[in-house]
C-alpha cells in the first residue's frame, strides 16, 4: 500500500530504498478531531507523528504557541527520544497523522547513521530555538562566523622587508598580514612593526619572517562569533585567524565584529540616545530595518518585534523632537502618532500619520517652522509622507484642545464615512512628545457617553465590512492572479472591528492585542474569539513582513500584496484559517451592530 | 442428523473446528473495516479479485497490520470494472488463490465486528466463498457506515435528502478519498468515515 506522503525528502531520503520500503509498512494512520490534544505535556509519545493532512499546533498549554505543523511535518522527536513530551500538541483542524511507533523509529535510527545524525542535529537546533525565545540577548550570541564577518587573508612572503610590509598594510587598509615562511605561517601586525623598529633593533630592511609570530590563535569557520570574542579577551589580541577544515580562510577583526553587533537593538537604542545631530539619528533609523530583518530571520516572535520596534520608533521621534524644539516650546505642544504607529503595530516604516495638539492657538506661528523641520527629519528617517495628508504640517491636523474636542463632536455627529475614518485614525493616537496630558482632554471627549450612541457606534463599525474577505464560497482562499491584499482582506477588518468595539466601550488601550485583552476581561468577547483574532493578526503581520523583507523597493513597508505562491503550505493553510476567523468576526459585528439594515 | 442438516442447509449452522471462535461473542473495542473488489458487480457472479481490511481501534487505523490481498483469478473482467478497480487479468497473476485469501481474511477478522460501505455486498461475496469452502456463513456483527450516517443526519432533520454515494459521504464528512477503487484505499476512507461518525464528539 502506498503512503500518501513524499518520503523522498529529508529526513526519509537519508534512508535506503529497502529501509523506506520497510518504513511504509510500519506506519499507522490516526485521525484527530478539531481541538483534540494529540500529545500533552508530560505524556509519553507512542511514536513519531507525520502530518498527512491538517494543522497541528505546539504550545505550552497556556496560550503561548511555539510552532505549527502542516503536511509532511514531523513531531515530536524529543518526546520519543527523551522520557516525556515537553509541550502540548493540539489539532487545529481535523488532522490525519501517520504514526511511526517509537520502537520502529529507534530501530531506523540505529540502522541508519545519516538518519540519526539528522535527528540529533535537529535536536540541537530545536534546543537553541527554545533558548532564543527565552533570552533577549540571543540575537547576537547566536550569530556565527561566516563570510560577512571576516576579511579575506592577505599574505606576504617571509623575505619581504618591513618597509614594504608597512606600505602594503597602508594600501590595503589592513592592520595585520599573514607571513609565509619556512617556519610556517605567521602573523605580523602594525603594532609588531612599531615595536620591532622603534623599540627594538630592527631596520626597514629586516625580513618580515624574523619578527612574525607563528603561534596563531585560530577559530573555526561556522563557530559562534561569541567564542571568537572570548579568544580575543583571553589572549588580549584584536584579531583571530579563521580556519575551515585546517585551511586559513580569513581574519576576524575585533573592530569588524563590533560593527556587526551594532544592529543589535541595545546598540541602536544607545545610538538614538547619544546622537547629537539629526544626521546621526538618520544613521540609527536606517539600522532599524536591518534589525527587523535579523530579528525576523531568527524567528523572534512577532509580538516581541512589534513592541521593540514601536519603542525604538518612538524614541527616534522623541530624540528628533528634543533636537529641534527649544526647551521653552517643548511643553507647548503634544505630538501624537496615529494609525498603526499609534497602535504600536508598525514594523517596517509606513507613511507618517501624526497630529499636534497646541496649548495656545496664538503659538501656532512659532511652532509651525519647527513642525516642518520635524516633518523633514521624519522624511529623512525614511517615513514617506501620508497620501491622505494626515500629518501635523497640515492645518486640519493641528488644533488646540478645544479645537480637537469640537472637531470630534462634529465628526461623530455627521456620521459620514470620511469623518468616521478620521475619528478612527485619531482614536488610535498615542501622545509621544511634549505635554502628554493635553491628549487626555481630547480623549475624554469621545469617551463621553452622550456622543457614543449605538447609532454612532454602528456607523463607526461599518467600514469593517467595506472589503470582502478573500475566501471563496467553498472556503478556499480567493486569489487574484496568485495574490491577495492582506490589509483589505484581513488586517483592516480585524483591526477596525476591534477598534469599533473599543470605541463603543471607551477602551483606553490603543494596541489591538491589548484592546482584545480588555474586551475579554470585560466579557464582551469570549476567550476563544479573542485568542483566534490575536493569532490571526500576528500571522497576517508575520507573513506580510516576511514578504515585504524580500521586496527590493524603496518602501517595502507600503506593500500589502501577499503572493500566495511564495507561502509555505503550512502558512497557506494557516492563512486560510485566519481569514475564516476574520470572516466570522465580521459576522459577529454585523450581528452586534445590526449592520444588515444599513 | 447434524451431517444431514449440513448437507441440506448449507451455511445454516455455525462454524465448526478451526473457525469455531468466529461465533464467540466479541467484547473488545476494535472493528475490522473491509472491502472487496470483484470482477463484475453482481452478488452471485462476481468473482473475488482483491480484498483489503484494517483494524480500527479508537481513532487509530492500524495500517501497519493491514490485509491487502490480490486474488489469482482468471475470471473475465468487463472493461467497465477494470476502469473501476484497475485490476487487469495480468495484475492478478501474482495474487494468491481464492481459498488462501478467504483463509487469511477469516484469520484476520476473527470474531470482531465487520464494517464497510455497502457491506451487504462484501458480506454476500465472502459468504458465497466461505459456504463453498467451509459450509458456514460469517456470524460476525456487520456495521454499515452509511446507515450510521443516515441515522445521525436524520436525528436532526428527518426528511433530509442525502447523497449516499461513497463520494457524497466522503465529501459531506470531509474525509479525504485515498486511491478510490483500490480495495485498501476504499478501506482507509471508509475507516476514516467510521472514526468520524463514531469517535468524534459533536
Amino acid at each position: 500500500m502506498s503512503i500518501q506522503i513524499n518520503l523522498n525528502q529529508p529526513p526519509f531520503s537519508f534512508l535506503s530504498t529497502e529501509q523506506r520500503q520497510w518504513l511504509t509498512q510500519r506506519l499507522d494512520l490516526v485521525f484527530f478531531q478539531t481541538d483534540q490534544v494529540i500529545l500533552d505535556e508530560g505524556q509519553v509519545a507512542p511514536g513519531l507523528f507525520i502530518v498527512y493532512k491538517g494543522v497541528v499546533e505546539e504550545s505550552d498549554g497556556q496560550g503561548q504557541v511555539f510552532s505549527q505543523y502542516g503536511s509532511e511535518d514531523i513531531f515530536d522527536v524529543r518526546a520519543v527520544l527523551e522520557s516525556a513530551c515537553k509541550h502540548r500538541y493540539t489539532a487545529c483542524e481535523e488532522t490525519l497523522c501517520y504514526l511511526l511507533r517509537a520502537d520502529d523509529f529507534i530501530k531506523l535510527l540505529d540502522d541508519s547513521d545519516d538518519f540519526s545524525i539528522y535527528f540529533k542535529t535537529d535536536l540541537g537546533t530545536q534546543a537553541s530555538l527554545v533558548e532564543q525565545r527565552d533570552s533577549g540577548v540571543s540575537e547576537f550570541i547566536l550569530a556565527r562566523i561566516d563570510d560577512s564577518a571576516m576579511r579575506p587573508p592577505v599574505y606576504v612572503n617571509g623575505q619581504t622587508n618591513l618597509a614594504r610590509v608597512a606600505e602594503l598594510m597602508h594600501e590595503q587598509k589592513y592592520d595585520a598580514v599573514l607571513v609565509r615562511s619556512s617556519r610556517g605561517i605567521g602573523i605580523v601586525t602594525g603594532t609588531d612593526l612599531l615595536k620591532a623598529t622603534l623599540m627594538g633593533d630592527k631596520t626597514k630592511q629586516t625580513r618580515v619572517a624574523e619578527i612574525a609570530q607563528y603561534d596563531l590563535i585560530t577559530v573555526e569557520y561556522g563557530e559562534f562569533l561569541f567564542s571568537a570574542l572570548l579568544q580575543m579577551t583571553q589572549y588580549q589580541i584584536e584579531r583571530v585567524v579563521v580556519r575551515r577544515q585546517g585551511d586559513i580562510v580569513g581574519m576576524l577583526e575585533l573592530m569588524d565584529m563590533l560593527s556587526l553587533f551594532s544592529t543589535h537593538s541595545h546598540v541602536i537604542a544607545m545610538r538614538i540616545e547619544q546622537s547629537r545631530s539629526l544626521k546621526e539619528l538618520v544613521v540609527a533609523a536606517q539600522r532599524l530595518d536591518t534589525l527587523i530583518r535579523s530579528l525576523s530571520d531568527q524567528g523572534v516572535k512577532m509580538a516581541a518585534i512589534m513592541e521593540l520596534v514601536t519603542t525604538l520608533n518612538r524614541r527616534l521621534l522623541q530624540r528628533a523632537f528634543d533636537l529641534i524644539f527649544p526647551p521653552r516650546l517643548r511643553d507647548r505642544v503634544c505630538i501624537l502618532v496615529l494609525g498603526s504607529e499609534g497602535r504600536g503595530e508598525q514594523i517596517l516604516k509606513t507613511d507618517q500619520d501624526n497630529a499636534v495638539i497646541l496649548k495656545q492657538e496664538h503659538e501656532r506661528e512659532a511652532v509651525m517652522p519647527l513642525l516642518n523641520q520635524l516633518h523633514q527629519a521624519l522624511l529623512e528617517f525614511g517615513y514617506p509622507p501620508c497620501p491622505g495628508g494626515v500629518m501635523f504640517i497640515n492645518d486640519s491636523w493641528i488644533n488646540t484642545v478645544e479645537g480637537w474636542q469640537g472637531k470630534v463632536g462634529r465628526w461623530l455627529n455627521s456620521g459620514s464615512p470620511d469623518a468616521m475614518m478620521n475619528m478612527a485614525i485619531l482614536m488610535d493616537g498615542e501622545p509621544v512628545c511634549g505635554d502628554k496630558n493635553l491628549f487626555d482632554d481630547v480623549k475624554a471627549r469621545w469617551q463621553h457617553s452622550d456622543l457614543r450612541s449605538s447609532m454612532i457606534s454602528a456607523w463607526f463599525a461599518k467600514p469593517a465590512l467595506q472589503f470582502e474577505t478573500p475566501l471563496t464560497f467553498l472556503g478556499k482562499i480567493r486569489e487574484d492572479h496568485g495574490k491577495i491584499d492582506i490589509k483589505k482582506g484581513g488586517i483592516f477588518p480585524l483591526v477596525h472591528g476591534v477598534r469599533a468595539l473599543a470605541f463603543e466601550h471607551a477602551v483606553d488601550a490603543c494596541n489591538t492585542l491589548e484592546r482584545l485583552d480588555w474586551l475579554q476581561q470585560h466579557q464582551i468577547l469570549d476567550e476563544e474569539v479573542v485568542q483566534g483574532l490575536k493569532d490571526a493578526l500576528l500571522l497576517f503581520v508575520r507573513i506580510r513582513l516576511r514578504q515585504q523583507l524580500a521586496i527590493k523597493a524603496d518602501n517595502p513597508g507600503l506593500s500589502q500584496q501577499l503572493n500566495l505562491e511564495h507561502l509555505r503550505s503550512v502558512d497557506r493553510s494557516l492563512l486560510r484559517h485566519a481569514l475564516h476567523r476574520v470572516k466570522k468576526f465580521k459576522q459577529l459585528l454585523v450581528h452586534h451592530y445590526h449592520l444588515e439594515s444599513f | 442428523m447434524r451431517y444431514w442438516l449440513r448437507r441440506q442447509l448449507p451455511g445454516f449452522l455455525p462454524p465448526e473446528g478451526r473457525w469455531r471462535h468466529l461465533a464467540d461473542p466479541y467484547d473488545g473495542d476494535e472493528v475490522v473495516v473491509l472491502d472487496c473488489e470483484t470482477s463484475v458487480f453482481d452478488k452471485r457472479k462476481g468473482e473475488l479479485l482483491s480484498v483489503a481490511a484494517v483494524v480500527v481501534k479508537g481513532q487509530e487505523i492500524q495500517l501497519s497490520q493491514a490485509l491487502d490481498l490480490t486474488v489469482k483469478s482468471t475470471a473475465k473482467t468487463d472493461e467497465n470494472a477494470v476502469r473501476v478497480h484497475y485490476l487487469r487479468r495480468e495484475d492478478r497473476h501474482l495474487g494468491v488463490s481464492s481459498a488462501e485469501a478467504i483463509e487469511k481474511v477469516l484469520d484476520f477478522v476473527g470474531n470482531r465486528p465487520i464494517c464497510g460501505f455497502y457491506i451487504e455486498y462484501d458480506r454476500a461475496i465472502l459468504n458465497r466463498y466461505i459456504k463453498r469452502l467451509y459450509n458456514f456463513k460469517l456470524p460476525n456483527r456487520f456495521i454499515e457506515v452509511s446507515e450510521i450516517y443516515v441515522n445521525q443526519k436524520r436525528r436532526y432533520i428527518p426528511e433530509l435528502q442525502l447523497d449516499l454515494t461513497f463520494e457524497g459521504l466522503a465529501k459531506d464528512l470531509q474525509v479525504p478519498v485515498i486511491e478510490r477503487h483500490t480495495a485498501i484505499g476504499d478501506v482507509i476512507s471508509t475507516a476514516l468515515m467510521y472514526i468520524k461518525l463514531t469517535q468524534f464528539k459533536r
